[in-house]
């Protein structure tokens, strides 16, 4: 089967003040379609480079990134834009929702960016914010959420738009135990139920312990995949 | 995105609301500056072809010759009644202007003698506007005037004296006495120093016989400049009627300082308004970029979502639309209200003297064009466009990994 994402010697140097800091090293990844995968080690290790550059969010130094078997490293910023758009999920670790934009609304936005209708967008949201447990909430603004419900708003927004791959970083990490094994819960269910492949940036003992496979990093290179 | 543009606008209200009302301040106050020149405008049209018509007819190259018998048009009266029959309409005056020296019982000045035949409703508005004391030389007297005030002050003379009237080089009597029946008052002074109206009878006995300097025609339909566009093809008509020997000139071709003078107001308002609106244009884009800068994480998120640049850029575009349009809506109504009022008429409370030697009424209307509207409603876009170019630029152009990591 072909995997759905193929990094092959990925390596990405950061330049500040005249020094050059390698974030990755050559690495190479495969993660295939229905997979729960984590990339675990410890801070500045590269976990979010590799993450961002699966993601398009950013260019790397050299090497190759693949997404459903399109090469998608050279894309230009409106190209690597509709990539986000149309196939990739995202969730952060600090939510990053929109203060002025209801749950409900939070959840239809990607939608919206797509230029879906009304109805649609907030019928699919409707239903992913439900899926998750949090339907009563539709009508609130972040600010009235607490991390945990803003958290699963973050992951709603990701399934509503229905991505071929979600890139969660650092999920948990703001999230207390209890209210962070719940949206582990939630987000295992719906890579089981609905074959959404996750690739989840972590070092929360609690979500590598749930997770199918995980790939350390450490200085920027693959010690175990 | 309207309804995310209209909340995101809001979220620093008081610097928002500034903004706003800066908008509307400024559509405000270009509709009422519109409306007032506008006011000024028509205002000064209607003074000067009140007293000169909104066509005159004069003989050709009247104003290369010096001598004053080759300024005449002989038989006027003739001439007279074939302007009547080509614009039966119109209200016609006649005017002989004859330089002359006038003398009292002892001071003696140069001044102008105007002989005056006008209509009816002609002669009642001159004696509305100028006449001060007594009475106007009726239309065939031929021993009555109505001195300018200066005029009288200079010679000394009052109601029932009798001046002397001496006019050397013409083809009439030259000389005659008059007795003073009126006293007028010209806004300009040296109208006012040096005028004298008698009838045109008197004027043709005493310099020109049967002859006028000048037709007046009167169009009284004709109140704003507005309506000036239908004055051309008169008059083209009617010096195609009355033939090469006399030259036919609208208000703009008789007098072109003032032409031009009117014809500039519009402009130089549009001047200022656009400086107006480029003062509130820096409100906005301050607003708006500052809205940028506070939100540079929520970009960076909207971007990492898949928001291509030209969405980005129309988010930010959106916000200050809506800050100029909701300015824009306001200034609207506000500034209508006021042009509404300010058409019943208004005047400068102290100022008549000042307005009447500016060639203004006392009292004036605003009004205001469909066009001028679309003008401050079209800077009103355009300064919501250009204040939102450069943080919609700086907006499109972030980085979704570095914006996501920027702290305020």
């Amino acid at each position: 089967m072909e995997p759905l994402v193929r990094v092959r010697d990925l390596t990405k140097i950061y330049r500040l003040d005249g020094q050059q800091t390698a974030a990755l090293r050559e690495v190479d990844l495969d993660v295939s379609p229905g997979e729960f995968a984590a990339i675990a080690g410890p801070s500045g290790s590269g976990k979010s480079t590799l993450l961002h550059l699966i993601g398009g969010l950013d260019h790397p130094t050299s090497g190759e990134v693949w997404l459903e078997g399109q090469r998608i490293d050279h894309l230009d910023h409106n190209g690597l834009a509709e990539l986000r758009l149309r196939k990739i999920g995202f969730v952060f670790q600090a939510y990053n929702l929109i203060p002025v934009l209801t749950a409900l609304e939070n959840a239809a936005f990607v939608l919206e960016l797509r230029g879906a209708p009304r109805a649609a967008r907030e019928g699919r949201a409707r239903r992913a914010l439900q899926d998750l447990g949090i339907g009563d909430l539709a009508a609130r603004r972040p600010n009235q959420l607490s991390g945990g419900e803003q958290q699963r708003v973050a992951v709603a927004r990701a399934l509503a738009a229905q991505p071929r791959l979600i890139l969660a970083d650092e999920p948990t990490a703001n999230l207390d135990g209890a209210t962070g094994g719940a949206l582990i819960d939630e987000m295992k269910r719906l890579n089981r139920e609905q074959g959404v492949t996750f690739v989840v940036a972590t070092h929360d003992p609690r979500l590598l312990e749930r997770v199918g496979r995980i790939v350390h990093l450490e200085d920027g290179r693959v010690i175990s995949a | 995105m309207l309804a995310l543009a209209w909340r995101n606008a809001w979220r620093q209200r008081a610097r928002s609301l500034a903004a706003m009302i800066a908008v509307t301040f400024v559509v405000w106050l270009g509709l009422a500056y519109f409306g007032v020149v506008a006011a000024a405008r028509d205002g000064l049209y209607l003074n000067l072809t009140s007293s000169v018509g909104h066509i005159q007819v004069r003989t050709r190259d009247y104003r290369s010759v010096r001598d004053f018998r080759d300024a005449l048009i002989p038989n006027a009266a003739a001439l007279g009644r074939r302007i009547a029959a080509v614009l039966p309409q119109t209200e016609v005056a006649a005017a002989l202007e004859v330089p002359a020296l006038l003398a009292g019982e002892d001071r003696s000045r140069g001044m102008l003698l105007v002989g005056l035949a006008q209509s009816p409703t002609l002669r009642e508005r001159f004696t509305a506007r100028h006449l001060v004391k007594g009475r106007l030389p009726g239309p065939d007297e031929p021993d009555g005037i109505a001195l300018g005030g200066g005029l009288a002050r200079t010679l000394q003379v009052g109601i029932g004296d009798v001046v002397y009237a001496y006019a050397p080089g013409t083809e009439g009597a030259g000389a005659s006495a008059y007795t003073v029946v009126g006293l007028l008052r010209f806004p300009e002074p040296t109208q006012d120093a040096r005028a004298g109206v008698l009838s045109l009878p008197a004027a043709q006995e005493l310099a020109a016989p049967g002859a006028a300097s000048r037709f007046e025609l009167h169009f009284p339909q004709f109140r704003r400049t507005t309506d000036d566009a239908a004055l051309a093809p008169l008059s083209a008509r009617l010096q195609e009627a009355l033939g090469a020997s006399v030259v036919v000139e609208t208000w703009r071709e008789a007098f072109p300082a003032v032409s031009q003078l009117e014809q500039l107001m519009r402009p130089l308002v549009m001047f200022f308004v656009g400086l107006f609106f480029v003062l509130a244009g820096l409100f906005v884009v301050n607003t708006i970029y500052l809205g940028v800068v506070e939100r540079t994480r929520e970009f960076g998120v909207v971007i990492a979502l898949g928001a291509r640049r030209g969405r980005v850029i129309r988010m930010v575009l959106a916000e200050s639309l809506l800050l100029c349009g909701t300015g824009s809506v306001i200034g609207l109504a506000l500034g209508l209200a006021t042009v509404a009022r300010l058409a019943r008429g208004f005047s400068y409370p102290g100022l008549d003297e000042v307005m009447e030697q500016f060639g203004l009424p006392a009292v004036m209307y605003a009004s205001i064009e469909p066009a001028e509207i679309a003008i401050i409603l079209g800077f009103a876009l355009a300064t919501g466009v250009l204040a939102a170019l450069w943080p919609a630029r700086v907006a499109g152009r972030l980085a979704p990994v570095e914006a996501m990591r920027f702290v305020a």
